[in-house]
């Protein structure tokens, strides 16, 4: 696919080269416009979250309310307090990043060495599983949930933290993600690599992984957040208290006739800056991707 | 999906060797995936042939269930309602996405900070974003018709809560959510891209245009196709932005299949039917991915 | 047998279970000797203490048996629910909901018939009828709420308007809820007459359980049209918020009544528990308050003389059919205690209206913070309620119909006889007939 995929000078360009640096030179006044319309959709973007963090200074009868208070009143510092102290945040942290490095980790793993796979070695059937992988992806999951839960519990698995981790980590996403960035990888260095006799499993692991960083880290970040903000999988199978995660302990807010508002947007302020944090570190990986983690030569 | 440089250039090997070193790869996510989410699909198809009450009573009805669905009114809404959030859905949040992904994908100062911000949608709670929108929405005290109203616009969208604007309000928000998400996914395949592609496309004369279609574009196809299928999927599935945003109203005007699905199943115990339900809905999105899928055969072809 | 009984039951329930023991002597049920201990379903078990309070009051009463509480997800009680006991790892008592769900549970036998139990019960709870097919009955209720109008004194005082008096019916309402938002503009307050909160219940509960022959079954729901058009009414003038208001704004009745944004509202009883910790706490405004029978259909149910109908559903305890054997005359002892006057008196302690009601009045009305008229206390023990779920095959399907149609009206994008049509030709074809 990818010798086709692209135009024809590529031929002609050296494959394991830095990558050129591309510079766009704007305007000066062109860059300020640029930049003040950045500012003003990226405050647009943050509105909701904006919003939880102004609840979450709120008082429970104040977070809904005509007109909108988009400033509080009286601000309530204590709801920060009371979250740590009235509820188990720490085990719900705790539990979350289990679940999310656990999973992450897997995923990236089997899926990209799945991947390799699909996207590089021929075999008859191939493109036939593969699309039962993607099949599965179109299932939606609330109609089949139950039978997959009368199968977890038959292994024992439901109500531990490895029933999520066994649910999220073999996903047919990514396998599917990192073998379109395969993909995109010239077939002619792994052609030279086997020339000089490495093993399959030596260029994926010495060539593939290297080159595609940017791919790795991007399935990292969203497995990462998916497992962070999943909530249907932990509530079906992690009941006992000692195993909630964030996502299910904030639901523990909500009674059958009233809810705590107020510390349910603590609690997603609260859970949201990990991965904001995540993300704004791992992004990095976006901008230097092949050339500094790339094979030099 | 050639992978193989011509017969010459490579060492012959038997077909046998690469299926066992094919397999071996895929062997340590397959064995996951066969067993925890393989067997309960095929469970699936089974079930939407009986009547199926989850307690363990499945007889077999045969067509029934199928029969029964083509008579459905409210099956057909829904399935009017999904198409209708797919169609606009995928081009929209395809262009944000793309568009977002060419704008930060440069050297620029606070870069990292952006990116940030543009993902924020996707990781904030969606219970809370749903619920901003919805007072943004809101026909008597919402900010958006209250700008309406300043640029000379009669009149009061009800959005959310009226039978016209429900479903162009969804879309505007699952657009609004997902399209940081999808632009991590583009930010990824560009980056893919060799630099030196364009540098040869530059030393051709290409303009920036020009560069973005000849060489952007088609190297970016591996991701796109990527991105298409999973926004069809996802967009045929939508499910819980619509429930915390509208819960399907008012009437049936946003009522979905999987949200459909969910009634049939969970409220009105009906799993066999919500089986039924189910694999029609798979049906369809399957059958566009593989169009897809030999579209993009083709291409590369 | 009856000796082992009497020995462990405590207080009034024993001499009655003791005769239920010896008449239905085909379950050899025996309570057990030794200790035992039995899993009970409860959701939100941090804030919401009833689940504790019945567990540890029948543990005092009987040392032997424990009750053990599993922890279940409020708003997703009866999905989680659905999962364990499809694959086999539900807790010996759960607990019915509402009706809606109850019917799934019966029909698919996942409920023990505890007709011995309730043939035992000295008074019978409000509520047992809907658990009863075909003449067995499969799970006893222990809480039963009803709908009752909650008023604002402060704010009828401040827009000089009297006091409801229990004659009201729904236009008498209507008018009240008017000059109140009126007489509230002038004194200087923002607080609408009234608030009716965004669920179907508030309109369609009442609708069904006042309306004469109104029958959900029965797939004709023109007895909706006259409480939609005052609900429309209502909106239109400006007495309650909007449905699209309440919805997008995501208004909770909590804030409407406690903060006193609103003088009146129809609510549930559970509400009562909910205000008095709110005031206590601070969340709600410190004001009087009080308590009269909802609004009727028309004057012949209205006045202290008469009974008043409304509507709600029971919370019910069933068993679970896969309980161990020599734990069932555990578990049925818990639900007899739970619907008796022992665990009535406690439920009532912790603000929460029991299924016998009537016996526990003083009690509930000793709660600090309560009213102390004698509208209130009529309000809360004496009314007729219906279910408002009655249990057959069709009511969920049918429910969310009428819920489309309750969006669909308040909304403004159907008019009331076209989406009552809608509605009609929809159950037909799609519930009734399928």
């Amino acid at each position: 696919m990818d010798t086709a995929v692209r135009p024809a000078q590529a031929e002609t360009a050296l494959l394991l080269n830095h990558r050129a640096t591309r510079r766009r030179r704007l305007s000066r006044t062109g860059r300020i416009i640029g930049y003040a319309l950045l500012v003003v959709a990226a405050l647009a973007l943050l509105l909701p979250f904006y919003w939880m963090v102004v609840s979450s200074l709120k008082t429970n009868n104040e977070v809904y309310t005509t007109p909108i208070q988009w400033v509080p009143k009286t601000v309530v510092w204590e709801n920060y307090l009371d979250i740590w102290r009235k509820s188990h945040m720490v085990t719900w942290l705790k539990n979350t990043l289990i679940l999310s490095v656990a999973v992450s980790a897997l995923q990236v793993f089997t899926g990209s060495f799945a991947a390799y796979g699909f996207a590089k070695v021929r075999f008859p059937g191939r493109d036939l599983l593969f699309l039962a992988y993607i099949g599965t992806i179109a299932v939606p999951w609330q109609s089949y949930m139950i039978p997959q839960f009368i199968l977890m519990s038959k292994l024992h698995l439901s109500n531990t933290l490895w029933s999520i981790i066994a649910l999220q980590a073999f996903s047919a996403f990514g396998v599917f993600l990192m073998k379109q960035y395969y993909e995109t990888i010239p077939n002619d260095l792994s052609e030279a690599a086997r020339m000089d006799g490495m093993s399959e499993y030596g260029i994926w692991r010495r060539i593939m992984l290297p080159l595609s960083m940017p791919a790795l880290a991007s399935l990292t970040l969203l497995t990462f957040v998916n497992t962070w903000n999943d909530y249907l999988g932990p509530l079906l199978y992690l009941r006992d208290p000692s195993l909630w995660t964030i996502q299910i302990g904030l639901r523990s807010f909500i009674n059958e006739y009233n809810a705590e508002y107020a510390l349910i947007m603590t609690g997603s302020v609260l859970s949201v800056l990990p991965i904001a944090l995540i993300f704004l570190v791992g992004q990095r990986y976006f901008i230097e991707g092949i050339a500094t983690t790339g094979l030099k030569g | 999906m050639a992978t193989l440089l011509p017969a010459p250039a490579r060492r012959r090997r038997t077909v046998w060797r690469d299926t066992a070193v094919g397999w071996s790869f895929i062997l340590p996510n397959f064995v996951g995936f066969a067993v925890l989410t393989l067997v309960p699909v095929l469970a699936l198809f089974y079930l939407a042939f009986t009547n199926w009450n989850v307690f363990g009573l499945a007889e077999w009805t045969g067509p029934a269930n199928f029969q029964r669905l083509m008579h459905d009114a409210s099956f057909w809404t829904a399935l009017r309602n999904t198409l209708y959030y797919t169609v606009f859905h995928i081009p929209l949040t395809m262009v944000a996405s793309l568009g977002l992904a060419l704008l930060l994908n440069r050297k620029l100062r606070g870069v990292a900070f952006f990116r940030t911000v543009a993902f924020f949608p996707y990781i904030a709670a969606i219970v809370a974003t749903a619920q901003v929108w919805n007072m943004l929405f809101s026909p008597e005290y919402g900010p958006i018709n209250h700008i309406l109203h300043f640029f000379g616009f009669s009149g009061n969208p009800g959005w959310t809560v009226s039978a016209d604007g429900s479903m162009p309000a969804v879309i505007i928000v699952g657009t609004w959510r997902e399209m940081g998400y999808y632009m991590l996914i583009f930010l990824a395949g560009l980056q893919t891209i060799p630099g030196e592609l364009y540098e040869a496309a530059r030393m051709d004369g290409a303009n920036a245009w020009h560069r973005f279609w000849t060489v952007t574009v088609p190297s970016l196809r591996p991701t796109t196709f990527f991105v298409t299928v999973m926004l069809t999927i996802g967009s045929f599935k939508v499910f819980d932005l619509i429930l915390l945003l509208t819960n399907g109203g008012p009437g049936q005007s946003t009522l979905v299949l999987s949200q459909y699905i969910y009634q049939k199943g969970f409220q009105e115990n009906q799993f066999g039917y919500a089986s039924a339900i189910s694999i029609v809905l798979f049906a369809i999105c399957f059958l566009v991915t593989v169009v897809q899928f030999l579209v993009n055969k083709r291409r590369n072809a | 047998m009856k000796r082992a009984i009497t020995a462990v039951l405590g207080l009034g329930l024993a001499a009655s279970l003791a005769l239920t023991g010896c008449s239905s002597s085909d379950t050899p049920e025996t309570m057990p000797t030794g200790p035992v201990s039995i899993t009970l379903a409860g959701w939100s078990l941090s804030t919401t203490p009833e689940f504790k309070t019945l567990a540890d009051g029948f543990h005092t009463a009987n040392p032997n048996i424990t009750v053990e509480l599993k922890e279940y997800d409020a708003s997703n009680y009866d999905t989680q629910m659905t999962a364990d006991l499809a694959a086999g790892s539900a807790p010996d008592v759960y607990v019915q909901k509402n009706l809606k769900m109850f019917y799934t549970y019966q029909a698919g036998g996942q409920l023990l018939d505890v007709s011995d139990v309730a043939k035992g019960l000295t008074s019978s709870p409000g509520g047992l009828s809907g658990y009863q097919v075909d003449g067995k009955t499969y799970a006893i209720p222990y809480r039963q709420d009803s709908w009752v109008l909650f008023y604002n004194k402060a704010l009828f005082d401040k827009a000089k308007v009297a006091y409801p008096d229990g004659s009201w019916t729904w236009d008498k309402y209507a008018e009240v809820s008017k000059s109140l938002t009126a007489a509230l503009k002038t004194a200087g307050s923002k607080a609408t007459g009234d608030y009716q909160h965004t669920w179907q219940s508030t309109v369609q509960g009442f609708a069904l359980a006042q309306t004469p022959g109104a029958s959900l079954q029965s797939g004709d729901f023109s007895y909706l049209k006259p409480y939609y058009q005052r609900a429309l009414d209502l909106q239109t003038a400006g007495a309650q918020p909007s449905y699209g208001t309440a919805t997008t704004n995501k208004l909770t009745y909590q804030a409407e009544f406690g903060k006193q944004q609103a003088a009146m509202m129809p609510m549930g009883t559970w509400y009562i528990a909910t205000l008095l910790s709110q005031q206590a706490k601070g969340d709600a405004d410190a004001f009087d308050w009080g308590l009269a029978p909802a609004p009727q259909f028309d004057a012949s149910t209205t006045g202290t003389s008469a009974t008043p109908v409304t509507f709600g559903d029971p919370t019910g305890l069933g068993i679970n059919p896969k309980i161990k054997k020599e734990k069932v005359a555990a578990a049925k002892a818990f639900l007899a205690y739970a619907a008796g006057t022992q665990g009535a008196k406690s439920l009532a302690a912790i603000g929460i209206t029991p299924a016998a009601s009537a016996a526990v009045a003083d009690d509930f009305f000793g709660l600090k913070g309560m009213p102390t008229d004698d509208l209130s206390k009529f309000a809360f023990a004496k009314h007729d309620t219906k279910p408002e779920n009655p249990v057959s095959k069709y009511t969920a399907g049918l429910q969310n119909v009428l819920n489309d149609l309750h969006s669909a009206v308040l909304s403004g994008s159907k008019d009331v006889d076209g989406a009552i049509g809608d509605a009609q030709k929809r159950a037909k074809n799609e519930v009734l007939n399928s």
